[in-house]
């Protein structure tokens, strides 16, 4: 199974080229999905289409998925909320949990939804050969790709002072006995000690979402359009996806057209620069197809296959 | 009378013995207690103003930190003290 990030600046045509993409290589038998994390939610318009947030199969080899993410935050949240009212179950006796419900509003919240959702569809949608991603502007994107590797960093941390905690613990049970003077039980074992087996639970899920974010079989493409402010932030985002250990595979260079084709060449010579190697693909405002379509009829297809 | 005095030994050596793995493990329970506060402080430690992991590693962990959460409220009421307490975990008086 491959992915495909399509990234930018809002308003490059993220959408138009991740969908044309997506339908232009499930036209050549590979079985694609495309998801559109962007709040923006275009997918439906460009198949003139009303999409859910379950897969909607448009034809036999392309199924296309919108997801909500304030939605995936509540869901997240909720599912925890009822966790923290387990473990400490004195809040139900005062009905004080209703006041955990602002934990929606905590900032990075969004960026976790999106990566469990991102999480959810590696482990699940096996059986397709592409999953094409339409992801949100640049800064929130960057944040959700760094997301993995900053957490692992985390856990990393933690592990280390929790086995450190472990080993103290395991020291005083050999001298004193199996409790502790407060009658607290001294569990020194990480395979009973649930702190511990949550974080290497949680270190094993984003080491596998990392992982597979910088693997072989994971491309990025860069959507951008030949001005001066969708260069600068194409540029910010490939060093931040460099900064993450992420190449991007192809620059995707839209809405040129006769009147900005000087533009164009500057352009690609300014982004092209010695530190990046990458695919460039033009994409000609006269490439949209006719009528009502948002899809581009150049083939993207040979980039990514 | 030698039973009642060879039980009255037994007892004393077995009162010095368990003093003596008191005082062996008092500091490594000083620094434990200073482990799971620190380890608590770095989780959730966003609630009074420390920098935060990503939330998710909080909001996570949160449910299973009930005992470390006893720990640093204690720490937290002797923190006026925490001298003292060093001082005497070292027996230095």
């Amino acid at each position: 199974m491959k992915s495909i990030f399509f990234t930018g600046k809002g308003g490059t045509g993220k959408s138009t080229l991740s969908a044309s993409a997506a339908l232009q290589i499930s036209e050549r038998g590979k079985k694609v999905l495309l998801v559109s994390f962007d709040p923006a939610h275009n997918l439906g318009d460009i198949f003139h289409l009303e999409l859910g947030h379950k897969k909607y199969s448009y034809t036999s080899n392309l199924y296309l998925q919108e997801t909500d993410l304030e939605e995936a935050a509540r869901e997240y949240l909720h599912s925890h909320l009822a966790l923290l009212n387990e473990a400490y179950s004195y809040m139900k006796a005062f009905n004080l949990e209703k006041y955990f419900q602002v934990f929606q509003y905590s900032p990075g919240v969004e960026e976790y939804a999106a990566l469990i959702c991102l999480e959810k569809i590696l482990n699940r949608e096996n059986a397709f050969d592409f999953i094409v991603f339409d992801t949100p502007p640049t800064g929130l994107t960057l944040r959700i790709l760094a997301l993995p590797a900053i957490t692992c960093a985390w856990l990393q941390h933690l592990i280390g002072l929790r086995r450190d905690i472990l080993k103290k613990r395991y020291t005083i049970h050999n001298i004193t006995g199996k409790y502790d003077p407060e009658g607290v039980e001294l569990v020194y074992r990480e395979d009973q000690d649930r702190v511990m087996q949550k974080i290497l639970e949680m270190q094993q899920r984003y080491e596998r979402v990392k992982r597979w974010l910088e693997g072989g079989d994971n491309m990025i493409a860069v959507v951008l359009n030949p001005d001066f402010l969708s260069l600068r932030e194409s540029r910010r985002l490939m060093d931040g996806l460099q900064d993450l250990a992420l190449k991007p595979a192809a620059a995707l260079h839209n809405k040129v057209d006769p009147a900005n084709l000087q533009a164009a060449d500057e352009i690609e010579q300014a982004l092209l620069g010695p530190d990046f190697a990458l695919k460039l693909q033009r994409v000609y405002s006269t490439d949209l197809q006719a009528g009502q379509s948002c899809l581009v009829r150049r083939d993207l297809s040979q980039i990514f296959l | 009378m030698l039973r009642e005095l060879k039980r009255k030994l037994e007892q004393y050596i077995h009162t010095i013995e368990r003093s003596q793995r008191e005082t062996a493990v008092d500091l490594t329970r000083y620094e434990l207690r200073e482990l799971e506060n620190i380890f608590v402080l770095l989780t959730i430690g966003s609630f009074i103003g420390l920098p935060a992991p990503p939330c998710a590693v909080s909001m996570e962990l949160l449910p299973y930190l009930g005992h470390e959460l006893e720990i640093l409220n204690k720490r937290a009421s002797e923190s006026s003290d925490a001298l003292a307490e060093l001082m005497g975990s070292l027996d230095i008086d």
